[in-house]
């Protein structure tokens, strides 16, 4: 039983709706409600690893950056890969895949959270979900998110994105995020399979090239993936660099400063090529009457379209390869997918909803 | 008019969240525009009052007008009642941690009595044995002096037979006297093992109770949405009727999902 559902303990939910539009991330989970609340929190969800540490800890689960920073006293679940959950529903899977099943659900829950919902409102929530996951794959994520909200949906992702920017027709939106990189036409009608183009060149992609590079070139460093994610997160660059990357890391225990301009813009660089292939084959493959208009319509979103240059170099490669475009990176990387989302909630009608109570 | 404007301004602060400008600029915000708390209020005012200038006209204004206040109010009644709920939890948080102490308290008390009680009854029990040793050996040598005045008798025979006699019956005694002191002791242990049981039972429930406590403490009052009720698409929209296939069709493949999920169950 739902806790948010009307029991005789419960509040009667007369004071207002609350929507809220989440976007679930490999890395990042984001939530825009309609109470003006905007968070975001890493996808890690960690356990206390024995009686110790959670004497120590004081909860039973920690979430996000909590998690991370307290992940030597954890069981640590990353429960989203390349976009989707960690879990296919059959029943061969192992116990590992089922821990991470639960963790993706308790990250749903608190993604809902930290929108801070009332428990007088009804609770109406649209979730951006990724266009390849599997029908068990959905069907977790909304029974994670109807333990704690009136009604969900699932719309996909890339589509939330142009709809809460009102762009609906003849629009090419790619969302960079860290597992997968999604490439969406968008022609007024929802996008069918022929729409979309998705492959594992993102965020971690990126991170682990990053990686491979400190370690070519500078073998005395030390470093996490965390931290190169971090250096990432703040120097990312494609194109010509806008400063240097003077970045300090450990060696022999000493912070050492070593100047990663060069490794990070290469690094990055591995976005380019897949994303313009992907939007050949998304141009090329739309009414030619169009493809002028889509070319020129392309929406830049998701973390990692923060890399600073990734437009104008999308722009520059599109002119040597299609003869022209112009990119568009959104103002709200971050909460592009989740803004969507709550848009979608917000123009879904009350009938839709009460039906899927 | 100016108590509903302190109000309104009251209810904007509590509705805002704090946030610094790292954290923005982590979430990809790169310029914000400010706008004052008094230019909000002013902006909720102009724009209640000139949408019921448009809409209404003379007492039907001012109905509106004094039926929106009074909702106004009702709202913020409502989020007292919430705030006064949490205090009582925290209330209650505090006691639970108060009388968690008193009992970690008494079970350590508990427990050095009962070491203590331990320590003083082997002590005893040490010293009684060695008096009464040395009572039985005085008792013994006298016999013996006896003895040895007394003609036709070996002094060794005589000895072993007394001690024979002497630590027969002794034992039999101590035997006697260690059952009944050991019931005792097992007694008072028993009791003592029983209060222990019990305080750590309450203990471990208290601290049930506390963390039940603190899991709902977290349930914060939570912030109000904007909205009173569904809102659907506006039909002022120029895409009002794209928007209304669109949302269609979500809901039908979400409709078909959940259908197959409870076909699957």
């Amino acid at each position: 039983m739902s806790e948010t559902k009307q029991t005789g303990d419960s509040p009667k939910k007369d004071h207002g709706v609350l929507y809220i539009g989440m976007d679930l991330g490999t890395s990042r989970t984001s939530v825009s409600a309609s109470n003006g609340v905007r968070e975001t929190i890493y996808s890690l969800v960690g356990y206390p690893k024995d009686v110790v540490s959670k004497k120590l800890l004081k909860k039973d689960v920690l979430f996000g950056k909590e998690a991370l920073e307290k992940r030597l006293s954890l069981k640590l679940y990353k429960p989203l890969e390349k976009g989707v959950l960690k879990y296919t529903g059959d029943g061969n899977q192992d116990a590992e895949a089922k821990a991470n099943l639960k963790a993706a659900q308790e990250l749903i829950g608190e993604a809902i959270r930290v929108a801070k919902p009332r428990k007088d409102e009804l609770v109406y929530c649209v979730i951006g979900a990724p266009a390849e996951a599997s029908v068990k794959n959905r069907e977790a994520i909304i029974e994670a998110a109807r333990a704690h909200v009136d009604s969900v949906m699932l719309c996909s992702e890339p589509f939330a994105v142009a709809y809460g920017l009102d762009w609906l027709e003849d629009v090419l939106v790619i969302d960079i995020g860290a597992g997968t990189t999604d490439l969406c036409r968008m022609h007024g009608t929802m996008p069918e399979e022929a729409d979309q183009v998705m492959f594992d060149v993102a965020g971690d992609a990126v991170d682990a090239e990053l990686a491979r590079r400190i370690e070519q070139t500078c073998p005395t460093a030390q470093f996490t993936i965390q931290m190169v994610k971090e250096i990432k997160e703040r120097y990312g660059y494609v194109g010509d660099p806008q400063e240097r990357c003077i970045v300090e890391l450990p060696v022999q225990g000493k912070p050492t400063p070593f100047d990663l301009t060069e490794q990070i813009g290469q690094a990055c660089s591995i976005l380019i090529d897949p994303i313009l292939r992907g939007i050949q084959k998304l141009v090329a493959s739309f009414d030619p009457e169009f493809q002028q208009k889509l070319k020129s319509r392309v929406l830049l979103a998701g973390g990692g379209s923060m890399v600073k240059g990734l437009d104008s170099s999308i722009e520059k490669a599109m002119k040597d390869r299609l003869g022209g475009g112009k990119v568009v990176r959104i103002e709200e990387p971050v909460y592009g997918g989740a803004n969507g989302a709550l848009k979608v909630a917000h123009d879904m009608p009350a009938e839709f909803w009460e039906q899927l109570k | 008019m100016g108590g509903l404007r302190d109000t309104l301004k009251e209810a904007v602060r509590q509705m805002a969240f704090r946030t610094s400008l790292s954290s923005l600029k982590k979430k990809g915000v790169q310029k914000v525009n400010v706008l004052g708390i008094d230019r909000i209020v002013a902006l909720i005012e102009a724009a209640v009052h000139r949408s019921l200038k448009s809409r209404f006209v003379g007492d039907e204004r001012e109905a509106v007008a004094a039926a929106t206040k009074a909702e106004f109010l009702r709202l913020l009644r409502s989020n007292e009642d919430l705030q006064r709920q949490k205090s009582e939890w925290e209330r209650q948080k505090e006691q639970a941690e108060d009388e968690i102490d008193q009992l970690r308290r008494d079970l350590a008390q508990q427990n050095q009595s009962l070491q203590l009680q331990l320590e003083q009854d082997a002590l005893e029990n040490a010293s009684r044995y060695a008096g009464e040793n040395a009572m039985i050996a005085r008792k013994v040598a006298d016999v013996m002096q006896a003895l040895a005045s007394s003609k036709g008798v070996s002094t060794k025979i005589a000895e072993e037979r007394v001690m024979e006699l002497v630590m027969d019956v002794i034992s039999g005694e101590r035997h006697d006297a260690e059952q009944a002191r050991r019931a005792l002791r097992d007694r008072e242990v028993d009791n003592l093992q029983r209060r222990i049981k019990k305080l750590t039972d309450t203990l471990q429930q208290t601290e049930q109770r506390l963390q039940q406590v603190a899991a709902t403490k977290n349930i914060e009052a939570g912030i109000s949405s904007l909205y009173r009720d569904v809102q659907g698409v506006s039909s002022d929209d120029a895409l009002a009727i794209k928007k209304t296939e669109l949302m269609a069709e979500i809901f039908r493949a979400n409709l078909e999902l959940q259908k197959k999920s409870t076909n699957g169950a």
